[in-house]
């Protein structure tokens, strides 16, 4: 495994954190990325914490910088300030608890570009790296009131995602050859593009996850397989596999109806 | 009308909990096993589906989404990356990465919260 051996340091983890937020609505952008490695247990973990309160940035960055986009922190509401706090409080606090692969290690903050479209939402971004805001209101959760609605006023769109999917990823991966570093990055890359045209669609009240795996196309052989324990009338995945000479991509949206 | 407040025992999803569910899933179904093709299929879903009985059984108020990749070891790489918007205090994810002598396995728990 050629391709791991040569990142030491802490876990290939980047996470990228941001808050969208509108008049009801309020959710936090998480970006993770894991990839195969050996098992590391609490040694990781020590590394990954010290890495995180440093600020230190891993060898992912290396390769060439994702597209981004921008969060301007124009006219933040003041409810959505105090969330970002308390959600990255949060997320911090949890973060510390982990010791295991599933931590993240390194601080991928570098949004620019435009972001316009969404007319009633602010965007900001906060970093991973700043313990110092310690806010007492960060142990309570935003207590949300009955919406009195039955379901969903507007459905997840599948078959638009579909496409969406396709598009991306043929435009990403149709020339590409398979290689570790620029898949590594690539990988990233594409889920948040992926979650970014997803959001655009403006589907409200659905929170997204969004998948990407790339491989090469050798003569292992791979299977990937997911379940969800969820509500079948509201929720909803959507999925595209992309095949060329050298790699293969499989992309997933889940959409999970906030109720 | 009242509202329903959560019981505030835990706030947010518990990875450790679940790293420590699905490992012992997939020790369970991959452990001493090596890779064949023709069992793969039964494995992945053995695995998922354990691991979603097990979580559930936390009896937490989560919606999980469960992914495994099973993929022979080689020469070659393989990468996952996720990207999620949701509320970060409550929902959360988890990833456990495991391998033996011919096979690598990724599982990605994500955990939604229900607010009742």
């Amino acid at each position: 495994m050629r391709s791991f051996t040569s990142v030491g340091g802490p876990e290939d983890h980047a996470t990228t954190l941001s808050v969208w937020g509108g008049p009801k609505t309020l959710f936090e952008e998480v970006t993770l990325e894991t990839h195969r490695g050996v098992q590391r247990e609490s040694a990781g973990g020590r590394r990954q914490r010290e890495a995180w309160e440093a600020g230190a940035w891993t060898s992912l960055r290396s390769g060439r910088p994702p597209p981004r986009r921008a969060a301007p922190a124009a006219a933040a509401l003041p409810q959505v300030m105090t969330m970002s706090d308390m959600a990255r409080d949060r997320m911090a606090h949890s973060l510390k608890k982990r010791t295991s692969v599933s931590s993240l290690s390194s601080h991928d903050f570098r949004r620019k570009g435009p972001h316009g479209r969404a007319k009633d939402s602010v965007s900001t971004v906060s970093y991973m790296d700043d313990p110092s805001q310690h806010d007492d209101a960060s142990h309570l959760t935003v207590q949300m009131e009955n919406t009195y609605q039955m379901g969903p006023t507007k459905r997840f769109p599948v078959a638009i995602v579909n496409r969406i999917l396709k598009d991306v990823l043929t435009n990403y991966l149709q020339e590409e050859q398979y290689e570790a570093e620029l898949c590594r990055q690539l990988t990233k890359t594409i889920s948040e593009v992926i979650k970014a045209q997803v959001k655009d669609l403006m589907v409200p009240r659905y929170k997204l996850i969004a998948v990407v795996h790339i491989g090469p196309r050798t003569s292992q052989s791979i299977l990937i397989g997911s379940r969800c324990l969820w509500d079948p009338k509201n929720d909803t995945f959507s999925s595209y596999i992309f095949r060329n000479s050298s790699l293969f991509a499989l992309a997933n949206v889940y959409a999970v109806y906030f109720e | 009308m009242e509202e329903y407040h959560r019981p505030c025992d835990e706030v947010g999803f518990n990875a450790d909990e679940a790293h420590n569910i699905v490992k012992e899933c997939i020790d369970g179904v991959l452990g001493g096993e090596d890779y064949n093709q023709n069992n793969i299929n039964q494995w992945t879903a053995s695995i998922v589906e354990q691991s979603l009985a097990h979580l559930v059984k936390l009896g937490k108020a989560y919606k999980y989404i469960v992914t495994c990749a099973v993929v022979q070891r080689s020469a070659y790489g393989f990468h996952t990356a996720s990207s999620c918007f949701w509320d970060t205090t409550s929902d959360g994810t988890c990833t456990v990465r495991w391998e033996n002598r011919t096979m690598n396995c990724i599982v990605n728990v994500f955990a939604i919260a229900i607010v009742l």
